[in-house]
């Protein structure tokens, strides 16, 4: 049988102001009929543009420069735009990445419906009651009354369901799915990936499955299709790829995947070196440049597929020769030096916290429509920290780690004093930081320092990035700066090129801004370092560069750092202790190895055990709560948990539970927890 | 997600620039966007022309001539003459002066107040942002030209009077401008960045906040100018604004309209410079928007 | 939804209440006796004593304020001391003409300006998008009196197709609707370009969005996707910056009245100046005031009702 999709030698070029890029160039992949295929790759690989040459939707500036693509027989490339009118929709269907963005907000779901069903000869109401089917099969509740409703009204989860939902409206024979769960928190990725399957077996569907998550791929996915600036590296089963990778690119992208990691380790590898700028096609692999087994004929001459097993390819020189390509020494060794036990050279705990937090409530002023606006009148408040209690020891990295509305960024601007305490306690050294005043807190400024979560965006677009990286001295005046020689100082110290000193934000990379970020974070020789999100953004294979730059810093300058992220697994090899938040409180603090091997708190457990896994092998033990995230401002009763906790039981309803310290040390905020 | 997951391809940051040669770069884009050209001709046209009038003008603009009065044009007077037989040319070239000095006091009057306020309204207080607001809105409530007749009703006309009028009218415009893009800037991360180093209120504003929302307000100035010129000449028109005998392009307009069935020459000669001045700031005011947010161009 | 329309109501009162202030102590505040002020150096020591007594400008400012604002609000915005009738008849007399004025402009305005800033918006950059562009930056920028006056010098003097003055024959449509043209032709004329102009850049903006592409994806038609997706959405700011701007109609119809000498608010006013008599203005700058206020009131419940996000919120 012919597979679905058939992709043969695609070019896709775009015209932009730097030249021509060929965006992809001889990518060559099936589909077949009712599998799931998964495109993995990072930023600049192409996977999404493959999405748009497909269906023919590329940006104005870009077009389809040779290559076919053939569903069901017929070549897409050849048809006129009504016939691909007819195509989208019908016979292949989208689901995009943004359900905030990708759904026009001021059409009912029911509009919106009937407008994609317009092609069906059905009555009106026929086509009524067709979405409605189509929610309640997504997992909708009361999908007869919340298909009149606006998109606005959907949280997010239930966005990206209605999302799935049209998208299947007209039963495709091919469903794209474009970064599905890359929006979502972590407890609805879980969510959506069972959604999905279970859709699959019911409908037989064909999926293509786009995303830079291994893991999530994994999960899904019956094929693997690896791309790597524009071109495919590596393709097949998934069992088979994941099993034994043969490209040096696959290799390295499963290595550095955090979630596969299992044993701790304090160095994450990498793949060195950048993407880059590739405006004309590289005569040799695309790879050779951060290929660590790269030689001579690598950048001279392109590899070809070289089969290695039935439907498993790889585009790789060190295959051809016989006997290389097997057994090569993972990536890993390379790059950094795991090691199974925890991190090196960590001063001992002193006994007296650097920071101690307790009984600490935040309250900020929730949207109050134009009310708020009338002078007097101030909006409604929202509980956003409620009753925290926190340690930080000095040269210790604690990991903060919540969903949307967990409170978690609150947290740690809070103890900055950017944010303004109801009630509680903030200590440093012992000194009280609540109700200080600005003057007063001004001087503590030097040993706190915070490092944000948009790289670029946190650094003012006009100032150069030696103006930047200098300012804390302009503020805080320590005497006898040679500016100059700080600059180059800082630049060093993480490792920034010094002639970037003179440029100017948008005109860095990620990792660069992100490393500049740091520089001004350590400018003043702090104590703690609060880090929100610090692998934000960056692909899989770059993470390690700013997680190994912090450990290095760490050690040398006698760092604390706490470490905000929705991103378990990067959490997991860089915290000695983890504190979990939910709606926010801390649901579960302490060591992070030992919460992550046994969780006690069942948010704890689903968030653990909810991580997709990067081998597929492993499928069957994702586990997923049901539920979305409660909206700050309407609480549940009693342990805000229960309306989603497998485990819940009349008391929990009831009654909020308090803080409880379990053999091991850890506090716990459950009526029964998962261990003793 | 960031752009990094764009669909577009990533490109490497660029090639540093000295912030030198991106204005040389901004203004060559101006000049060979042909509307930008044009508007800056016209711009560098009415400024000579306005403050070498007492240079350019055969005559002197009161000088009465009764016999050649109510002539078309001719060698003699290029626009011909009026009513008093003065020469309408001169009369217009001087009448660029008064919309010179109008333009020049009214827009940056308006823009540094405006500028000031919508700096507190933006990251002041939030009673502070409203009172501003709501003063601004009672500004706004009024059109300008009733303003203008119920003052002129109780303190006579006069130009500084008009000019008083439309500054204060300008202004709510500017400060909503500024309090939006310094409202959007308060929120930002690096905000909160430079917050969280302990950046005092002065230094943020004026290092951080001014630099950044200072672009779209220059925008708003070119394209305020004709709306400022257009205002005194309106009320000029309508004998609000500078008094007889000065000659404002309004004041011309005004006694040509008084001739309409006799000469249509004054009008047609106060109304040209009116027109070329507009739509020169108004096609320069264009070719700097579009330089500033060329992304309008661009679609699927 | 209700409580946002009393707070806009309200914010709607404190506004025109604030003109009312503002109008009020421009008066007072001017050195002089206020009565002579107001009634200019014509008025005959009778007719000011008159207004003094009708304005009780014996008693202290603030009762007198007091007063005028209570009368108000039963609509008695006093009395013209030279033709003894209510000042707020002699207004309101006026208003309908000069309200179907700024309507008829906005209309024959939107009617061509909204379909040019649309189609302009389908193909950027086409010939047809930038010949629009330049008739749209060119119409703005042409002042509106300016407009009426050689219009006036072109259709009216010189052709003689149109009537110069006048408002037509009371009574008689087709004679009316005449002399409106011009005037009509003259308040709106920078309006198409403004309008066009607007719905371009909403349209550009909104055309750019995720959920259009999404809407391609789902292979709707091009005539679905530009009229019943992006333009539901881009015509919201456009009404918004509509009731904002409403004022500069009033100002053109002003002008327009004056240049054609037809019967309206501005006209009044611009009379009541010249002859300085301040009462009359004061209560039609009132009138005019809260028929804008009430406008942008309109054009921000149209769009909150439009918008099912602000609906929402609300």
């Amino acid at each position: 049988m012919t597979a679905l999709l058939q992709i043969r030698n695609l070019d896709v070029t775009f015209d932009t102001a730097r030249g021509q890029v060929k965006a992809l160039r001889g990518v060559s992949f099936d589909v077949p009929r009712g599998k799931i295929v998964g495109v993995v790759g990072e930023s600049g690989s192409g996977k999404s543009t493959v999405i748009w040459a497909i269906t023919r939707l590329l940006s104005a500036n870009g077009r389809i420069a040779g290559g076919e693509i053939r569903f069901d027989g017929r070549n897409l490339l050849a048809l006129t735009e009504d016939e691909m009118r007819a195509f989208r929709g019908q016979q292949a269907s989208i689901v995009f990445q943004d359900p905030m963005t990708s759904q026009i907000p001021v059409k009912s779901y029911l509009q919106q419906m009937l407008d994609i069903l317009y092609r069906r000869k059905d009555r009106r109401a026929e086509k009524i009651g067709h979405g409605v089917a189509m929610l309640r099969r997504v997992g909708i509740p009361d999908p007869d009354q919340r298909i009149n409703q606006f998109p606005h009204q959907f949280s997010g989860g239930m966005r990206q369901r209605a999302g799935i939902a049209m998208a299947l409206l007209m039963n495709p024979q091919l469903l794209i799915a474009d970064e599905p769960t890359t929006a979502l928190d972590v407890t609805m990725e879980a969510q959506i990936i069972h959604l999905l399957r279970k859709l699959q077996a019911e409908l037989q569907t064909t999926i293509l499955l786009v995303s830079h998550n291994l893991g999530l791929i994994a999960e899904l996915c019956d094929e693997i299709v690896v791309m790597y600036a524009g071109e495919v590296m590596e393709r097949g089963d998934i069992r088979s790829v994941f099993a034994r990778p043969a490209h040096p690119y696959t290799q390295a992208l499963i290595e550095c995947d955090p979630a596969r990691i299992l044993e701790r380790s304090r160095r994450l590898p990498t793949i060195r070196g950048d993407l880059q700028d590739l405006p004309a096609a590289p005569a040799g692999c695309v790879f050779a440049s951060r290929c660590p087994h790269a030689f001579d004929r690598c950048w001279s001459e392109k590899p070809a597929a070289h089969v290695l097993s039935d439907g498993h390819d790889a585009r790789c020189h060190l295959l051809d020769a016989s006997g290389v390509g097997r057994g090569k020494p993972p990536l890993a060794a390379h790059a950094g030096t795991p090691s199974a036990t925890t991190n090196p050279g960590s001063p001992t705990r002193s006994a007296d916290p650097l920071i101690s937090v307790r009984d600490l409530c935040v309250s900020l002023p929730g949207p109050g429509g134009l009310k708020a606006l009338l002078p007097g009148r101030s909006a409604p408040m929202i509980d956003v920290l409620l009753d925290v209690n926190l340690d930080l020891h000095v040269g210790e990295t604690l990991g903060l780690v919540g969903e949307s509305g967990s409170g978690k960024t609150t947290l740690g601007r809070t103890i900055l004093g950017l944010v303004r305490a109801r009630s509680g306690s903030v200590k440093l050294r012992g000194r009280e930081l609540i109700g200080l005043s600005e003057g007063q807190f001004r001087p503590l400024r030097g040993n706190m320092a915070m490092m944000f979560q948009d790289p670029i965006g946190s650094l003012s677009p006009r100032q150069s990035v030696r103006s930047l990286v200098l300012e804390p001295f302009d503020v805080h005046r320590p005497p006898g700066i040679d500016r100059d020689a700080m600059a180059d100082k800082l630049a060093d110290m993480v490792n920034l090129p010094r002639d970037l000193l003179s440029r100017y934000p948008h005109q860095l990379s990620g990792g660069q801004a992100r490393r500049v970020g740091v520089a001004r974070a350590l400018a003043l020789e702090p104590d703690l370092i609060i880090a929100d999100e610090p692998t934000a953004g960056l692909d899989v294979s770059v993470q390690g560069e700013v997680l190994n730059l912090m450990c290095r810093l760490q050690v040398e300058h006698s760092l604390s750092y706490l470490i905000i992220s929705h991103n378990l697994p990067v959490v997991r090899h860089v915290s000695d202790r983890l504190a979990i938040m939910y709606l926010g409180r801390i649901v579960e603090q302490g060591d992070c190895e030992a919460i992550f091997r046994q969780p006690a708190h069942p948010y704890t457990e689903a968030l653990v055990k909810g991580i997709p896994r990067p081998d597929p092998e492993q499928r069957r033990i994702l586990v997923s709560i049901e539920g979305e995230v409660p909206s700050v401002a309407r609480r549940p009763s009693g342990c805000e948990f229960h309306t989603r906790c497998p485990y819940a039981q009349d008391r929990c309803r009831r009654e909020l539970p308090g803080e409880t310290v379990l053999a091991d040390g850890r506090h716990v905020r459950c009526h029964f927890p998962l261990m003793d | 997600m960031s752009a990094t997951r764009s669909d577009r391809p990533l490109v490497a940051a660029s090639a540093p620039d000295r912030l030198g040669s991106e204005g040389w770069r901004r203004l060559r884009r101006i000049v060979g966007n042909w509307q930008g050209l044009t508007g800056l001709i016209l711009v560098l046209l009415f400024f000579a022309s306005a403050l070498f009038a007492p240079v350019l003008a055969p005559y002197d603009p009161n000088a009465l001539d009764i016999p050649a009065r109510l002539s078309g044009p001719s060698w003699l007077h290029f626009a011909g003459t009026d009513q008093l037989g003065r020469d309408t040319f001169s009369r217009v070239l001087h009448g660029g002066r008064i919309a010179l000095y109008v333009a020049a006091i009214g827009v940056s009057t308006s823009l540094a107040i405006g500028l000031l306020l919508g700096m507190l309204a933006g990251y002041g207080a939030r009673w502070l942002d409203g009172l501003l607001l709501l003063l601004f809105d009672v500004i706004r409530s009024f059109p300008t030209i009733v303003i203008a007749l119920a003052a002129v009703a109780l303190l006579g006309p006069s130009l500084n009077l008009v000019l008083t009028i439309i500054i204060v009218t300008s202004i709510p415009s500017y400060a909503r401008l500024v309090r939006t893009s310094t409202m959007a800037l308060r929120n930002t991360e690096f905000i909160i960045a430079e917050r969280s180093l302990g950046v005092g209120l002065g230094r943020i504003l004026w290092r951080h906040i001014l630099p950044n929302v200072v672009g779209p307000m220059f925008i708003l100035a070119a394209m305020d100018v004709p709306v400022v010129v257009t205002v005194e000449a309106g009320l000029s028109f309508l004998g609000l604004g500078v008094l007889p005998p000065t000659a404002s392009w309004g004041s011309i307009l005004n006694e040509g309209y008084l001739l309409i069935r006799q000469t249509p020459w004054p009008i047609i000669a106060g109304g040209i410079p009116l027109i070329l001045a507009t739509l020169g700031f108004t096609f320069l005011g264009e070719a700097l928007r579009d330089i500033l947010d060329p992304r309008l161009g661009q679609r699927r | 939804m209700w409580s946002y329309l009393l707070k806009r109501l309200g914010l709607s009162a404190v506004i025109v209440l604030s003109a009312l202030l503002v109008l009020f102590l421009l008066l007072h505040l001017i050195p002089g006796d206020p009565a002579r002020i107001a009634l200019g150096p014509r008025a005959t020591p009778e007719v000011v004593a008159r207004y003094a007594e009708k304005a009780h400008l014996n008693e202290p400012v603030l009762v007198q304020f007091w007063i005028y604002f209570t009368n108000a609000l039963s609509g008695d915005l006093g009395v013209d001391v030279f033709s003894e009738r209510s000042v707020a008849k002699i207004v309101l007399e006026d208003l309908p003409s000069t309200l179907i004025l700024a309507a008829a402009g906005l209309l024959w305005a939107a009617l061509i300006g909204i379909p040019l800033g649309c189609l302009s918006a389908i193909r950027p950059n086409s010939w047809f998008d930038r010949m629009t562009g330049i008739i749209s930056v060119s119409t703005i920028a042409i002042p509106s009196f300016l407009v009426a006056i050689w219009s006036l010098l072109v259709f009216a003097v010189t052709l003689r197709w149109l009537p110069a003055i006048g408002g037509g024959e009371s009574g008689d449509l087709a004679d009316q609707v005449r002399h409106l043209i011009l005037p009509a032709f003259a308040v709106g004329l920078g309006w198409v370009g403004y309008l066009a102009r607007m719905v371009r850049a909403s349209m550009l903006e909104v055309m750019n969005e995720n959920y259009i592409r999404a809407a391609y994806a789902f292979g709707l038609t091009q005539r679905t996707i530009v009229f019943r997706y992006a333009l539901k959405v881009a015509i919201l700011p456009t009404i918004t910056l509509i009731g904002i701007g409403f004022s500069g109609l009033l100002s053109g119809a002003v002008f327009a009245e004056i240049i054609f000498t037809r019967p309206g608010v501005g006209k009044l006013i611009y009379d009541m100046v010249m002859n300085r008599n301040f009462p009359v203005v004061q209560g039609a700058v009132l009138i005019t005031t809260a028929i804008y206020v009430l406008i942008t009131l309109l054009a921000d419940l149209l769009v909150a009702w439009l918008d099912p996000r602000v609906r929402d919120s609300l």
